[in-house]
């Protein structure tokens, strides 16, 4: 009796270990045939950027899931990481969360390379982990100039190798190239420059002013603007005694929507210039016309929006999001994405498993093709190509209300070296 | 003596519960538990990103602490103590980053030597700079020195301020600081951040780098420092006369304690722990914006504290412990549970909660809650009440008295032949009404004078002028010879007038002991520093004043006695009355100002007071008192004043105020003749 | 534009600036005054006040700068918003006090304010988690009048600030001086054991204060947004230091003292921008409210220093 059922217990658990044998070969071939590598999106999407913090996640996802579904680095899946950099108490982005997140994705070494972040603040504790770490990151939006200023690589990147890639040009052009543009362009004279007190704010305002004033426009005065208080007419009161040609806002919509409306009611006819902060779907629906008429605001990338590469991305963005918003962060993002994707394709293809040190390596000598054209780095990790787009809000009745590019439409590029 | 430890306080919505946890033994097991763990953690627990959630901790863990010094100990609310976090951030910033980069001269040769300064030359850059790096040990202490210096210049202002206003003020302390950080770039970097200061490094290990864990474990080291800090000072002669100002600012200050200084130096503790926590977050952020400092991480802090237990250092730590592990684990977790519950239920709300970005209203939360339901937290001032045996409750009151000489801790000699107290047209106005109007009295040493008059004559005033908390508009007073009108009233203390109150202000919630403890504040010296050292002389000093605290509790036999540990609000009408005129005595007073020390004590009681007055004369402490009950006013005093209208109307033997025609006119209207007269008309 | 002619401008401004702060101070001071609690809360009782107009306007018809609207038909829209605003944040206030505060009526100490740190923060979260964090637009059905006095400019809707913010000053003076609920009021905050023997229900003064003072913040913060055309979940932060402060410098507790109070910080906001910088506006205004409270607590027209501990 008991050596039948030793038997059969015997077959079975043949039977079952065969079949456990199989499924697991099976597993392992398909395993292999499939490998992920892991890429982290650190953005502050909790507090007052998170909009347009998740403005640049779906650019980049986007960028993400449709490289996985056409299986564009062959043998491997790319795993998206995301991580935010917001807390509640601090009401935005949060340096010292920035910090932890940066350091999960060190301790993963799955990870090969991140997306982000959004704002420079957080870039600047983010960058000497990276860099000890010799994980690269691109950011689509971070514009401060410090942190791949050769001059400050001994506190952003101690280790040597540029980790901070951009999909952006930085603040250093945005500013200026605005100050040339507006010198030749609009012939302004005189400025009066305002900030919001905040990282990016001070930033642009700062380098907006230094080269107004190398290129001979006055500056008649420079303050700076509390994004929490509501009313800004006694600053705008003063600008308008010292009558300049020109208002420039260095900043973001906190304070910004709030300037626009109470300056048109000061300071109508005064021609007022802003950075990309003033740029935005937040912008145009929070100011509205008549007030935004006439502001000019730029963009640290080539203008893209309108290109046909850019319609086509517009629709498969709007079916993938159904109808959700977007602006030229998004597609910067999408841009970044795509960077990581080629860095990971061009390593694969040379026969090596992908880990963050090639990865850097390839992203620092990409030549990739993307919507805002083809984008290489030079070796601090910013773009080679520093371009500056202008925009000016015009109302058009005739379009649709809540399209930037028909009620803000492009003008040009902003130069880099003044005319006269 | 019983042993079983009954925990009052510590109930309420969790029950007994917390009693049982909280003897001394398993505290102490608790915390070495705790302790373990927390070295133990970051073996455990691999990953980097949770040794850093965890070092960051660390610092708010610490700032905690130094919070509860302020606002526990000392019960001064502080609504912008992320000010000295600044502060101390943006000192180390000076001194140890690449903000401040002065061009190469001679002149930094010597800093280079010591090491504070390095010579920077970068590529593209024509002149050399210097780079300020002074060392992050170094700058530790600085840092807390520097911090203390402000925690001092912005307490001055609210010394004289109550509750409330003290809090505003300190808000708005708290808003000034970043915003200065902001307005002045040269400094900080203003709003787009400091760069690159320097993280510590150590000889044997090098520098700390981007690396979390030397930092955790720092920081780890900094909570236990700070918590042996805390707990020293809680219990010695400082943290005793914190607490007393907490209870009862007048009282402790009639009682010898040195008000401003004290307060100040809560605030210079407080402030230097915030600072130094400053400049280990920097340090390891290597960057700083004024965003860091604002009044949502002071409000964090206050929820830290109100959850875990004002002035409770274990309390704290636990709050700390459960907001910390709230925000950085539990709340994902629950998160993640709620949306399965939406997915669940198909209500969409929940699918798309996020608990984490909830952090701040469960803030708000949990202070309503805390401060409607459980207002000493969760882990209370653990407050060990001893059960009287039954033989202790059920025994027959005692006499007990004075058994020789009371062993002083101080004692000046008096002359016997010179007036101890002499008062010479003190005079002080309210408004429009003239409490006081021009008062004379001599008392020799050695006597009992009574005072006595109609309710509104300026006896308790007269006591207030003498013993300094109300200022006279005119007039002196002298004690032995020295000039002390005017005077703050724990300097009078000192000089050697102690007093009762007419309303008894006691300590409600410390013990007798402690109470008492806290008479002896001016007769001895322990300073903070030797609060937390222990020095032998602090133990001996300690020791000679808790002896000279049992001797008078002794006066009163065993009626305070076996209560000794209890808390004072649970002694009844009398013993509370005994407890205040032991505290005065305790304070070693040549002259003791009794402000109707029987009101409220049957006939037994208050001749047994009665008794004990004239012992403590006869021991040579002078008294001079406020009483009603003319039956006692006969029996012990001397000489006898009468007050009425502010005004002294009469002096002399009790036999001959009692007869005083313009005495009998203030007590019953008129004077004894008119009555007879209108007695006989009638 | 001349000296003077900016100096008459940034007047201009900073008694609107102060008429809005006056507004915000007014439930404010006269909750204070009556059980002497620092009400944290109020300021975004405001910022709540704010939203229901929003939604009430949004509800009517009107959002941004749809419509402009004139003579009875303005009044009657702004009527019917005050109403419903008022009426939803008076009930706020009941609710807060009942629920909050009542069950620490006797507590000495800093404990019902820190409950009310808790119930601002309440708010505060609730409104940005459900709402978000966005700048929104507010109807804006006020017609664009203005005058010129030389070269500076006087809006119509400054006009209509200012005079709302007296009559409101004016109504609750009145209401508390003059009324037998007023003087029942005065009574309480003179002495609540006093008054509650005189027969006086100081539980059900103290919800009218409560009702009174939040239906004051509601409509300050619907004016807020007709008259800033836009809200958002922070408004009552910075509004809130600064009408804090107008109330410590009128004396807390005395409404016109907060009218006073208010004009004085919104000048100062004004001519210290001009004349300095704006950016030390803050710095400036806190610095007022500190040397307020530890040199003259009292502030210029209030009760001597407060009784309670």
């Amino acid at each position: 009796m008991s050596q039948y059922r030793f038997v059969r217990g015997g077959l079975k658990t043949v039977a079952v270990l065969g079949v456990a044998a199989l499924t697991g070969l099976i597993g392992l071939g398909t395993a292999h045939a499939q490998k992920t590598v892991k890429v982290g999106i650190s953005l502050p999407l909790t507090g007052a950027d998170a909009e347009d913090a998740l403005h640049i996640k779906n650019g980049a996802v986007m960028a993400f899931d449709e490289a996985n579904a056409a299986g564009t680095i062959p043998g491997y899946k790319i795993d998206i990481v995301v991580y935010d950099s917001g807390t509640a108490t601090a009401g935005q982005y949060d340096p010292a969360q920035a910090a932890t997140n940066t350091k999960k994705l060190v301790a993963d070494p799955a990870v090969v390379a991140n997306v982000g972040p959004q704002m420079s603040g957080e870039g600047k504790a983010m960058a000497p982990i990276l860099s000890e770490a010799n994980l690269a990151t691109i950011t689509p939006s971070s514009t401060n100039p410090d942190i791949t200023n050769p001059a400050m690589a001994a506190q952003f990147k101690p280790k040597g190798k540029a980790i901070y890639f951009r999909t952006v040009t930085t603040d250093a052009y945005q500013g200026p190239n605005m100050a040339n543009w507006m010198h030749d362009k609009l012939k302004i004279k005189s400025v009066y420059v305002l900030d919001d007190s905040g990282a990016y704010g001070v930033g642009i305002a700062d380098s907006f002013q230094k080269q107004a004033e190398k290129i001979g426009i006055k500056i008649l005065g420079r303050d700076q603007l509390n994004p929490k208080e509501a009313d800004y007419t006694t600053v705008l009161t003063k600008i308008k005694a010292l009558k300049p040609d020109a208002l420039y806002y260095g900043g973001v919509g906190q304070a910004g929507v709030k300037l626009a409306k109470q300056a048109y009611d000061v300071v109508p006819n005064m021609i007022k210039a802003g950075g990309d902060g003033m740029q935005g779907q937040a912008i145009l629906k929070g100011v509205g016309f008549p007030a935004v008429e006439g502001w000019y605001c730029t963009n640290a990338s080539p203008h893209t929006t309108e290109s046909p590469e850019a319609a086509d991305w517009v629709k498969r963005y709007q079916a993938k999001f159904n109808n959700a918003p977007y602006d030229d962060y998004t597609i910067t993002s999408y841009d970044a994405a795509l960077v990581v994707i080629d860095a990971i394709k061009r390593v694969v293809a040379t026969g090596a498993a992908p880990n963050r040190d090639n990865v850097r390596d390839a992203m620092q000598t990409a030549k990739v093709k993307t919507i805002q054209g083809e984008l290489s780095f030079d070796p601090n990790g910013d773009l080679l190509t520093k371009v500056v787009s202008v925009f000016q809000y015009h109302e058009n009745k005739a379009g649709p209300a809540d399209n930037l590019d028909v009620q803000a439409p492009y003008i040009g590029v902003a130069p880099e070296t003044p005319q006269s | 003596m019983a042993t079983t430890p009954n925990i009052e306080g510590a109930r309420g919505v969790f029950g007994t519960f917390w009693g049982h946890v909280l003897s001394k033994e398993r505290q102490r097991v608790v915390a070495l538990v705790l302790l373990a763990a927390a070295i133990a953690f970051p073996l455990i627990d691999g990953n980097e990103g949770d040794i850093d959630a965890a070092a960051n901790a660390t610092a708010f863990a610490i700032l905690a602490l130094g919070l509860n010094i302020v606002v526990g100990f000392a019960g001064l609310l502080d609504l912008g103590y992320a000010a000295f976090f600044a502060i101390g951030a943006y000192t180390y910033g000076i001194f140890s980053s690449y903000q401040i980069q002065p061009e190469w001269s001679s002149f930094w040769e010597p800093f280079q030597w010591l090491g504070l300064v390095a010579r920077m030359h970068v590529e593209g850059v024509p002149i050399d700079h210097a780079h300020f790096q002074v060392s992050f040990w170094l700058m530790l202490p600085v840092s807390a020195v520097v911090a203390a210096f402000f925690g001092v210049l912005f307490g001055a202002p609210t010394l004289r301020l109550k509750g409330d206003y003290l809090a505003i003020v300190t808000l708005g302390f708290g808003e000034i600081v970043p915003i200065v950080a902001r307005n002045t770039p040269y400094l900080t970097n203003g709003a787009q951040g400091l760069n690159g200061a320097l993280p510590p490094s150590l000889p044997w290990y090098g520098s700390f780098g981007v690396a979390s864990t030397p930092f955790y474990y720092l920081g780890v080291g900094l909570i236990v420092f700070l918590i042996f800090v805390s707990m020293r000072l809680k219990d010695s002669r400082i943290g005793r006369a914190w607490l007393a100002i907490r209870e009862d600012e007048i009282a402790a200050e009639a009682m010898g304690v040195n008000r401003t200084k004290l307060k100040l130096l809560a605030f210079a503790v407080g402030a230097g722990f915030a600072g130094m926590t400053g400049t280990f977050y920097v340090a390891k952020l290597q960057t700083a914006t004024p965003e860091m400092f604002t009044f949502p991480v002071s409000v964090m802090l206050l929820v830290m504290i109100v959850l875990g237990g004002m002035g409770s250092v274990a309390g704290v730590v636990v709050g700390t412990l459960i907001l910390q592990l709230l925000q950085s684990w539990f709340l994902q977790d629950l998160t993640q549970w709620v949306h399965a519950l939406g997915r669940v239920t198909g209500i969409g709300v929940l699918e798309r909660v996020d608990l984490v970005q909830s952090i701040e209203l469960i803030f708000g939360v949990i202070l309503v809650v805390m401060m409607l339901y459980r207002r000493q937290g969760l882990i209370p001032e653990r407050r060990a009440v001893t059960a009287l045996t039954h033989a202790e409750q059920t025994a027959v009151p005692s006499r007990g008295g004075l058994k020789g000489e009371l062993k002083p801790l101080h004692r000046t000699a008096v002359d016997p032949n010179q007036p101890l107290l002499q008062i010479r047209g003190l005079a002080k106005a309210f408004g429009g009404i003239q409490a006081v109007k021009s008062v004379d009295l001599t008392m020799m040493p050695g006597s009992i004078v009574a005072v006595i008059g109609p309710n509104g004559s300026g006896k308790t005033t007269l006591f207030n002028l003498v013993t300094g908390l109300t200022r006279p508009d005119a007039g002196r007073v002298t004690l032995a010879g020295e000039d002390i009108t005017g005077q703050g009233p724990h300097v009078i203390v000192e000089k050697g007038i102690a007093r009762t109150f007419q309303n008894l202000r006691l300590f409600p919630n410390m013990t007798l002991m402690e109470n008492l403890l806290v008479g002896t504040h001016t007769r001895t010296s322990t300073g903070p520093v030797g609060a937390v050292l222990r020095t032998p002389g602090v133990r001996h000093e300690e020791a000679a004043a808790r002896e000279r605290a049992l001797e008078v509790l002794g006066i009163f036999g065993n009626r305070l006695m076996p209560r000794r540990e209890h808390l004072a609000r649970t002694l009844s009408y009398a013993n509370r009355r005994r407890l205040e005129i032991a505290r005065a005595i305790v304070t070693e007073p040549m002259l003791l100002l009794l402000d109707e020390p029987t009101a409220g004590m049957n006939p037994t009681e208050t001749l047994e007071l009665t008794d004990q007055i004239r012992g403590l004369r006869d021991r040579g402490i002078s008294i001079l008192l406020i009483e009603h009950k003319l039956n006692v006013v006969n029996e012990i005093a001397e000489k006898v004043i009468v007050l009425d209208h502010g005004e002294k109307i009469a002096e002399g033997s009790p036999a001959e105020v009692h007869r005083n025609e313009e005495v009998l006119r203030a007590y019953l209207g008129r004077t004894a003749t008119a009555a007879a007269r209108a007695a006989a008309a009638s | 534009m001349g000296f003077f002619d900016v100096l008459l401008q940034q007047v201009i401004n900073g008694v609107s600036l102060g008429a809005m702060y006056a507004l915000l101070a007014l439930g404010f001071t006269m909750v204070y005054g009556i059980i002497e609690l620092i009400n944290f809360a109020h300021f975004n009782v405001f910022m709540v006040g704010s939203f229901v107009g929003l939604w009430v306007f949004e509800a009517m018809g009107f959002s941004g700068q749809s419509e402009v609207l004139y003579g009875l038909p303005l009044i009657g829209v702004l009527l019917a918003g005050l109403v419903v605003v008022m009426l939803a944040t008076g009930f706020l206030g009941v609710a807060i006090e009942r629920i909050a505060l009542r069950p620490l009526r006797g507590v000495s100490g800093t404990a019902p304010m820190i409950t009310t740190i808790g119930v601002s923060y309440i708010l505060f979260n609730l409104v940005l988690l459900t709402v978000g964090a966005n700048t929104l637009n507010y109807a804006n059905p006020l017609p664009k009048v203005s005058w010129d006095i030389g070269q500076a400019t006087l809006r119509l809707r400054e006009v209509l600030l200012w005079v709302v913010s007296f009559a409101l000053m004016l109504g609750l003076h009145y209401f508390v001086r003059y009324t037998k609920m007023g003087k029942a009021m005065q009574a309480t905050a003179q002495d609540q054991e006093a008054a509650r023997m005189m027969g006086v229900d100081v539980d059900r003064v103290v919800v009218m204060a409560f009702f009174l003072g939040s239906a004051l913040a509601g409509a300050a913060g619907m004016i807020f947004g007709l008259y800033y055309n836009y809200t958002s979940f922070i408004i009552g932060y910075t509004a809130g230091l600064r009408a804090f402060t107008a109330a410590v410098l009128g004396g807390i507790g005395n409404i016109p003292g907060a009218m006073l109070g208010g004009v004085l910080i919104g000048l100062i906001e004004s001519l210290g921008g001009q004349y300095l910088e704006v950016r030390w506006t803050d710095v400036i205004i806190f610095s007022i409210l500190v040397l307020v409270l530890v040199f003259r607590p009292a502030g210029l027209f209030g009760r001597a220093a407060p009784s309670k501990s």
